[in-house]
């Protein structure tokens, strides 16, 4: 597996599409600014939701037991999955006790985070993502690169000649308009055949054990109200303690992620219709891990609405794909190193600390501080790259006396100056796509002394 | 032991916070004008409204706006949402409004099936202008411990911005949401 920086490298290597990749992001972010300063009242509905969420975190306890029995009463079977692999046993026994053969999926980052997908194919399910955007990536054996936006790190061209592999759309043909409606009738007729039918939960609420799905195209209603059998999977951190809690959520979510006021579809579902059965499966996977870890712990506030994605730039300029994980951008930077931290430890360095990113939370995660704290952690387990942890150690020592310092300004200087290939060569990682600077002629301490 | 045990038993042994629920949020801008600002939503969100003073003359303006097609307005209970598959217009009635983002409140009691307003083609919904909140705050309070099975908040026609960030309406969901507002 390539590490961020490595695979970094080869998304930029196309500067046209990483130059698009970069401004079509910050275009969503932009229209993130816009409407959220439409709203006077946009900081206060912030704290507001950061304190639901300190709130319903520290008694989660009591709010999922509460959840539970509520969606009991409403004729909800609830399961509980310690992992992944339990989550995804769950899912096929279901399935598989309804003789289910089909089955489509509407967006879900929990579902991608357990690899769902990978475990019923191989039971022999069919699998079918109904979000276009998913649906797209599915076809090309792809990962979704953004949580939002699952295609965004493909042109138009590209989704043209996937159609046409896999639609039979006529080759060359790259209008949107005629590859999303191409897409409708395909996905309409597995909507009406699917046995069974995976939506994923945006909120879910304690008080009347109803949970809430958020689409702008409508596939996850399409899915769940048509097939017999719909599973709801969540995890555990998605509750919220009572149902007027949606209305700052709700105003926050699609602003958020992409400008818009709501989404289409803010679909409240609390009972099965006659005849059908409605699973919800609840999963921890570690987060009650990261629960336990005081630093670390407001990163499960998240409502996954990629607005530090969007604002990232390191994540606009390196695309979703160079995070290797499910979640990528800086959230999924702070939620990877939970699940392994060996296999994620390049992930809280693929940042600038800039701090935008917690600047546009809608739940006020401090992402940036936690990113340094992961790193600081990372490096104490000794989990750093051996050229990190030399450099820094160089660099205590020579910051740990002034002469030292003094001696390596001087030296750096008269190096850059007279012999700059030194510095200016493919083992320094600085000197890639860039100049180094003039060194100045003289320190700083030096121009103080001098001064007239 | 179950892994519910196991989640619980993790949950338990975490320190206990006394962190208070902050309570209900009252700093929201009222709307001036909840007419002017649903109607500015409802061009945001790419539908149409039509104002009316009574339902007989939205019918007749409905036949110009879908010459031809099969407009289906009936409130009985249609078991299998397959059988609505080849509903072009679906017409049905809107609890109430929200200004500030367009969404209207539906419920399964406004609609033969669940799946009716995603399944059908292009969809009407009828809406009282007396019927309109500013906020999703108001929206909640109206709503308070109302006892429904399925509801939802519709705002506009379905849409994806999938392929490129350029905006296609009619995904999955109806193609296009004509209101009318009596």
């Amino acid at each position: 597996m390539l590490n961020h920086a490595e695979a970094s490298e080869k998304f930029i290597a196309d500067a046209e599409r990483t130059t698009w990749h970069d401004e079509t992001l910050w275009f969503v972010r932009s229209k993130r600014d816009k409407v959220s300063k439409l709203l006077p009242e946009w900081e206060e509905l912030r704290e507001q939701a950061s304190s639901i969420k300190d709130h319903t975190l520290a008694n989660l306890a009591q709010y999922l037991e509460k959840f539970e029995a509520q969606a009991q009463a409403n004729g909800i079977i609830i399961h509980w999955a310690k992992d992944a692999l339990e989550h995804n046993q769950i899912v096929h026994s279901i399935t598989a006790k309804h003789g289910g053969k089909a089955l489509v999926k509407s967006k879900s980052m929990l579902t991608e985070e357990c690899h769902l997908n990978d475990y019923l194919i191989k039971q022999g399910i069919e699998v079918v993502d109904t979000d276009l955007g998913e649906r797209i990536v599915q076809f090309r054996n792809e990962a979704p690169s953004h949580i939002v936006l699952p295609a965004i790190h493909l042109k138009r061209e590209d989704v043209g000649e996937t159609f046409h592999e896999f639609l039979g759309t006529p080759k060359g043909n790259k209008d949107p308009q005629f590859l999303t409606e191409a897409a409708r009738q395909h996905l309409r007729g597995h909507f009406l055949a699917a046995d069974v039918a995976i939506t994923g939960v945006n909120f879910a609420i304690a008080e009347t054990g109803e949970f809430v799905v958020c689409t702008n195209e409508g596939n996850a209603d399409m899915g769940a109200h048509l097939s017999k059998v719909h599973i709801a999977c969540m995890g555990l951190e998605k509750i919220l303690p009572q149902r007027k809690d949606l209305g700052v959520f709700l105003r926050l979510l699609a602003r958020s992620a992409t400008g818009q006021l709501i989404t289409t579809y803010s679909s409240h579902f609390v009972r099965p219709r006659p005849g059908q059965e409605m699973h919800i499966v609840i999963v921890n996977n570690g987060r009650t891990r990261q629960l336990a870890r005081p630093e670390f712990r407001n990163s499960l506030k998240c409502i996954r609405c990629a607005a530090c994605f969007n604002t990232c730039p390191v994540y606009r300029r390196s695309g979703g794909h160079s995070y290797h994980q499910p979640v990528a951008g800086p959230i999924g930077s702070i939620l990877a190193p939970n699940f392994d931290k060996a296999s994620n430890v390049d992930l809280p360095f693929a940042s600038t600390l800039c701090g935008s990113c917690s600047n546009v939370c809608p739940v006020k995660i401090n992402i940036h501080e936690q990113l340094w704290l992961w790193r600081q952690d990372l490096m104490k387990d000794g989990l750093a790259p051996a050229v990190k942890s030399f450099s820094m150690k160089g660099m205590a020592f020579v910051l740990s006396s002034p002469k030292i310092f003094r001696l390596a300004g001087f030296f750096g200087r008269t190096i850059m100056r007279y012999m700059p290939f030194l510095v200016n060569n493919s083992l320094n990682p600085w000197s890639k796509q860039r100049e180094m600077p003039k060194p100045p002629k003289e320190s700083f301490q030096d121009w103080y002394k001098n001064r007239k | 032991m179950s892994s519910r045990s196991e989640i619980f038993k993790a949950l338990h042994e975490m320190e206990p916070r006394e962190i208070a629920h902050p309570g209900d949020f009252n700093h929201f801008t009222h709307s001036k004008d909840v007419k002017a600002d649903f109607l500015n939503s409802m061009a945001i969100v790419g539908a149409q409204v039509l104002e009316v003073s009574n339902t007989s003359e939205a019918n007749l303006q409905l036949d110009q706006f879908f010459p031809g097609m099969i407009r289906y307005d009936s409130m009985a209970v249609v078991e299998k949402g397959l059988d609505l598959e080849e509903v072009d217009v679906l017409e049905i009635k809107g609890e109430f409004g929200v200004s500030e983002n367009g969404a209207i409140w539906l419920t399964e009691n406004n609609l033969p099936n669940r799946v009716a307003p995603f399944i059908c083609q292009h969809l009407v919904i009828y809406l009282s202008k007396n019927e309109l909140v500013g906020t999703m705050h108001e929206a909640y309070d109206r709503l308070g411990d109302s006892n429904y099975g399925f509801g939802l908040f519709l705002s506009g026609p379905s849409k994806t911005a999938d392929i490129e960030q350029s905006l296609v309406i009619g995904a999955h969901g109806a193609r296009s949401l004509l209101v009318i507002l009596i």
